[in-house]
């Protein structure tokens, strides 16, 4: 280690500045950054990545699977060492990791799965379906376990959108007493959800709950409630951003749930570090990461998709 | 679809009767029970029966600590207590899931609820310190994740391994009977699996054994 240091100490020196920072490249592949989810998480990939000397790569594939493969062909032919994906699609993904894995640059994924295991080294994908539960579960008891509510739901398209319902589903089902009115998607939009609760008021005044498959449609939501003198509604979203968590201070919506984009990012570069490093992360492929209630008691320490 | 499902359950009842272990066989697998979600109850099913009562219940009774030896080793080392007599949820931030028995007065009792839980005095300071599940709405992943023979790996995906747990979870109802009245003052028994990520968290339990004594 320190004979290396030397030599690049003395390559400084003698002027080789080309051949002292080709430091070894991670690649950072996300969806769109206009969402502050995966702007996060790249943020949260990227200076790890800095921190552990690496340089960086910061892409984005805007949902396109073909979009992604050119990403991934332009990295392959820049030589990097790893690539951090967050996915454009569980099935169409397999391929472009599989050519990464054939050019020996190994892969590591975030916050998506893919359809097949022993392509990418690491698959650490927040736990949706165990978020959505505790989203839930907060959502009955803050409902005392009965009354009329309505289900603001995803984009179709996304898998997310079906996990964390079939996860809402999958405890207020339990109890009989709570009564579905409506469910609707709202396509993950705020000016969406604004629309959508306002004609789900006008068919249904008699509801007591509202719960969300992610935050942007819980403030759209909020939005209307509030324009209809309906805040004694109780609205619980999911993802953990700062706009949910200024609404639950200001006793808005009750409840959040996080998923931690920043940590997980940081998490996979440590992973690819390791690997790099040593041939091997010695951690499992697939690795959930629990995703954290947000409600009155610790909004507060919520920043950015971290809990502080 | 039905008489499939009936097919797939009379074999594995004769298997079991048969007392032959069942080997979960891939090639089979694939023909008898779709790959997809629409095969996630199905494979989920063959899971449990596979293991609930032969690998799971042993685990937890032969693996319980009493539960004031358990506050001892979380205090001094939650992860080294947990290394030697828990198992870990997949990945990062998941819970120890340890085993644990005790006995406790209770304190309180919320039984007028889906997911009815005592709230349980167990080292005679007259305060509450552990919380009792008792259904019919558990909690958790509690029962999954102290097995260290459901991995992740081998589920389809997110959805299926949650499959598993509420289905796990669904069997308590069956193993704890409430006595009808007033529970408070009484004394309760338990055995199951408390989840802990921090060594003062207040402890939740999934029992997978409750008695009611005197």
């Amino acid at each position: 280690m320190k004979f290396t240091k030397q030599i690049v100490g003395a390559a400084v020196a003698l002027g080789l500045m080309s051949a002292a920072v080709s430091a070894e490249t991670i690649a950072i592949i996300t969806p769109s950054h206009d969402n502050p989810f995966f702007k996060a998480e790249a943020d949260g990939a990227q200076a790890q990545a800095e921190a552990l000397g690496y340089d960086t790569m910061v892409l984005v594939h805007d949902d396109d699977a073909n979009k992604q493969s050119e990403l991934f062909d332009t990295v392959i032919a820049a030589g990097v060492s790893a690539i951090i994906l967050d996915n454009a699609g569980a099935d169409a993904s397999v391929a472009a990791v599989q050519k990464a894995k054939d050019a020996g640059i190994p892969s590591f994924l975030i916050d998506r799965e893919i359809t097949a295991t022993g392509v990418a080294v690491s698959q650490i994908v927040s736990n949706n379906y165990q978020g959505a539960q505790l989203g839930a579960e907060e959502f009955v008891s803050l409902m005392g376990e009965e009354g009329n509510y309505v289900e603001l739901l995803g984009k179709e398209s996304d898998t997310n959108a079906g996990i964390r319902s079939q996860g809402y589903h999958d405890v207020i089902d339990q109890f009989p007493d709570m009564k579905m009115v409506a469910q609707q998607t709202a396509n993950w939009s705020q000016t969406e959800a604004f629309s959508v609760m306002e004609s789900i008021l006008q068919a249904n005044p008699d509801i007591k709950g509202v719960i969300s498959g992610n935050d942007t449609m819980a403030m759209g939501a909020w939005a209307a409630l509030e324009a209809a003198g309906r805040t004694d509604v109780i609205v619980v979203g999911f993802d953990g951003s700062n706009d949910v968590r200024d609404s639950i201070l200001a006793g808005g919506i009750k409840a959040t749930v996080l998923q931690p984009a920043y940590e997980q990012a940081q998490l996979a570069v440590s992973q690819a570090d390791q690997y790099l490093k040593t041939g091997s992360t010695g951690l499992d492929e697939k690795q959930l990461m629990d995703c954290v209630l947000i409600n009155g008691d610790n909004a507060g320490s919520l920043e950015t998709f971290a809990l502080n | 679809m039905n008489k499939l499902l009936l097919m797939i359950l009379a074999v594995v009842a004769v298997l079991g009767l048969s007392g032959c272990k069942i080997v979960y066989d891939e090639d089979k697998d694939t023909t008898a029970i779709p790959d997809g979600p629409e095969g996630d109850d199905a494979r989920n099913a063959q899971r449990i029966a596979d293991t609930f009562d032969s690998q799971l219940l042993p685990l937890i009774r032969d693996k319980a600590l009493p539960v004031a030896e358990l506050r001892a080793a979380v205090t001094a080392d939650l992860d080294a207590a947990g290394e030697a007599n828990a198992n870990r949820g997949s990945g990062r931030g998941a819970a120890w899931n340890f085993p644990v028995s005790g006995t406790g007065t209770v304190i309180e009792a919320k039984l007028d609820s889906r997911a009815r839980a005592l709230s349980l005095d167990t080292d005679n300071d007259g305060a509450a310190d552990l919380t009792l599940q008792l259904g019919p709405v558990i909690r958790g992943t509690a029962l999954r994740d102290a097995a260290p023979f459901y991995d992740f790996d081998e589920f389809r995906d997110q959805i299926e391994f949650a499959k598993l747990s509420r289905a796990l979870n669904d069997r308590i109802p069956d193993l704890v009977t409430v006595p009808e009245g007033d529970l408070i003052g009484t004394s309760v028994s338990f055995i199951g699996v408390v989840p802990l990520k921090k060594a003062d968290e207040k402890m939740m339990v999934t029992p997978i054994e409750v008695t009611f004594g005197s």
